[in-house]
């Protein structure tokens, strides 16, 4: 008897907190998940070259936030890990697995050699070199092999 | 995951795609050729074949629902590549089911897929959701079994197993029209930390963190974002009573960049990171000591100036300290240059880095040296050219990529007497078709493992697609 109570105050403590939670919903409707189809010059595109001082819906920036400028490129950390979903509008997510992948079984610049124009980690026998590059600085390496991706790293820093 | 799960989850996803009325599938596979020899070891030759699958499919009988994988798989047809001696291997990188509302951006995944929110970048066996609330706030939440990787031994393994059992985490932010973003964020990683093992150890495999991140831009020429993740775990006392009490900021992250016309801006950044926080969780803590009391700091600064649209240029200068090394410097210069009409890509950069001497393991070690020791220290100044040229055609495509590195203390110990490294690789495609293309890559180089290196790679990529989202870009 105790038991069915508990379980009708649950119940009913869940529907009141999901109306509630329905209600405090955005009315907005959501970003289009895939941007149509366009013909992109060659290089880097600029969102500002078609879209104006408007913001995105999905992310309440500008569009100009997200052109692909080199400080875009070096910097574009901040914006996916706030706004994944405009990333995703014209990007599969594999594009970013070519380097933030798990456990991957090739360097990228390696997959990735005939792109030159893409900005890959550890150009060159970068397995010759890490050495140096990691007295400097080892919190570079921890980002993509510190919690994983290591099975190399393991051979030799057991 | 074990295995059949793998198996039962692939096939399930797989299956799905079925119901997609819109797939697109790329593959990709790789032959790799290369040939090595040691004096005192046999020779050895390596034939590893690498197939990547991405499989995309959308409005699986319903609008919102679709369906994600993505993973590789690989076979040595001669020796054996893998340090584990074995001859094959494989992994999903994700497999999930993701439906999005048309409502609020709200979205609900299933499955195994990548978070990146807040403090947490994670790949999650499990469930994430997130949605818009109303007045501009936006809620994230994700909870499952993390994906777990081999440590260095079994004992090890058991203990990070053990700890890592389950991981939660979740972001709240608030967002304001064309202004910016700030967001707070949690995450736990593992709910037994390493006092509660049968055997309490000093190294813990769990995390407990909160994060703050920002994106502001107060007015259209100034962007400001960072980050600071702080470490709440309760760490073990014989590691927090040690003379110098460790940071429990794990890391800074800030950068500011400022419009200053519409072809010139300028950056700069700053990052502070303390290692015993900032390694919490890592699985290799050989190398990414948690023991540690290091930090590192680094200072940045970036000019990109653009005289047209096709051609920009960046001038940079960071410079970093670590506790227990010293100080680099770093700067230089690149240029890239793309001309449309010649399907036509270039870049030229130049650094030079300026780092103090290291220490050698002998001068670490009490008493004299021994004779015919390696020097006291050496030095890790360097500089680095890389020049590239990328040709895309309907056709044909090649690039040529060429990185040379000079130390200027060839004594160095880690360079084997090697002062210069240099790597030049080509690259020839041919799209025979719209959905398929081949290219093969050869490189050449030397280093400090390989006095000449030669390799080659031939590369099979085969797309078809009925959707429009791409990511060749």
């Amino acid at each position: 008897m105790i038991r069915k109570t508990l379980l009708l105050f649950l119940a009913i403590g869940f529907g009141l907190g999901l109306m509630t939670a329905c209600g405090l919903l955005s009315p907005e409707p959501s970003f289009a998940p895939t941007h149509p189809p366009q013909e992109t010059s060659a290089g880097r595109p600029l969102c500002s070259d078609c879209h104006g001082a408007e913001t995105i819906k999905g992310s309440l920036k500008t569009f100009a936030s997200f052109d692909h400028t080199p400080a875009f490129v070096k910097d574009h950390r901040y914006l996916a890990n706030q706004s994944s979903g405009t990333c995703a509008a014209c990007h599969a997510q594999s594009f970013c697995s070519d380097c933030h992948a798990g456990k991957t079984m090739m360097n990228p610049s390696v997959k990735l050699g005939n792109r030159p124009d893409r900005e890959t980690p550890h150009r060159g026998n970068y397995l010759a070199v890490h050495r140096m590059d990691g007295k400097m600085d080892p919190t570079s390496c921890y980002k993509c092999h510190g919690r994983a991706n290591n099975d190399k790293c393991i051979a030799c820093h057991k | 995951m074990k295995q059949r799960s793998h198996l039962l989850l692939l096939a399930t996803l797989v299956s799905a795609s079925a119901w997609g009325q819109e797939v697109t599938v790329n593959s990709t596979s790789m032959v790799q050729y290369w040939k090595e020899e040691v004096p005192g070891f046999d020779k050895k030759t390596f034939t590893p074949v690498t197939q990547y699958l991405d499989v995309d499919a959308t409005k699986l009988g319903s609008d919102g629902l679709s369906m994600h994988l993505y993973g590789w798989g690989m076979a040595d047809l001669s020796d054996s590549s893998l340090l584990s001696g074995k001859k094959s291997d494989g992994y999903l990188t994700y497999g999930y089911l993701d439906y999005r509302f048309a409502q609020a951006n709200a979205e609900i995944k299933g499955g195994r897929f990548l978070v990146n929110q807040g403090v947490a970048i994670e790949q999650v066996d499990g469930i994430s959701a997130r949605t818009d609330l109303a007045g501009g706030f936006t809620i994230s939440v994700f909870g499952g079994r993390p994906v777990r990787y081999r440590t260095a031994n079994a004992a090890a393994q058991s203990d990070y197993e053990f700890q890592n059992d389950f991981i939660f985490g979740s972001r709240l932010s608030t967002r304001v029209l064309s202004f910016g973003e700030v967001g707070l964020s949690f995450l736990q990683d593992g709910t037994k930390p390493a006092k509660d093992l049968p055997i309490p150890s000093q190294i813990d495999y769990t995390r407990k963190q909160v994060g703050l991140d920002f994106r502001l831009s107060p007015v259209s020429s100034v962007d400001l974002s960072g980050r600071t993740v702080y470490d709440m775990a309760s760490r073990p006392e014989a590691i927090t009573n040690q003379d110098k009490t460790p940071s429990r900021v794990a890391e800074h992250d800030y950068t500011a960049t400022v419009k200053l016309a519409s072809n010139l801006s300028v950056s700069g950044n700053f990052t502070e990171r303390n290692f015993q926080a900032y390694f919490a969780g890592t699985n290799l803590p050989s190398l990414f000591n948690q023991v540690e009391r290091d930090a590192h700091r680094a200072y940045e600064g970036r000019v990109t100036w653009s005289p047209v649209t096709a051609f920009q240029v960046v001038t940079d200068y960071r410079h970093t300290h670590r506790d227990t090394y010293g100080d680099a410097d770093r700067f230089g210069l690149e240029g890239r240059w793309t001309v449309s009409e010649l399907k036509l890509q270039t870049g030229l950069g130049y650094h030079k880095v300026n780092a103090d001497d290291a220490r050698s393991t002998s001068a670490i070690l009490p008493g004299p040296p021994l004779p015919g020791a390696q020097a006291a220290t050496y030095g890790l100044t360097h500089a680095e050219v890389r020049g590239w040229v990328m040709y895309t055609g309907s056709l044909i495509s090649g690039s040529l990529d060429g990185i040379f590195q000079n130390f200027k203390d060839s004594a160095n110990p880690q360079l084997n007497g090697r002062g210069t490294i240099y790597q030049l690789v080509g690259s020839l495609g041919l799209q025979s078709t719209s959905n398929l293309k081949f290219s093969a890559d050869v490189s050449y180089g030397s280093d400090p493992l390989y006095f000449k290196e030669l390799r080659g790679l031939l590369r099979v990529e085969y797309r078809f697609g009925t959707a429009g989202k791409g990511g060749s870009k």
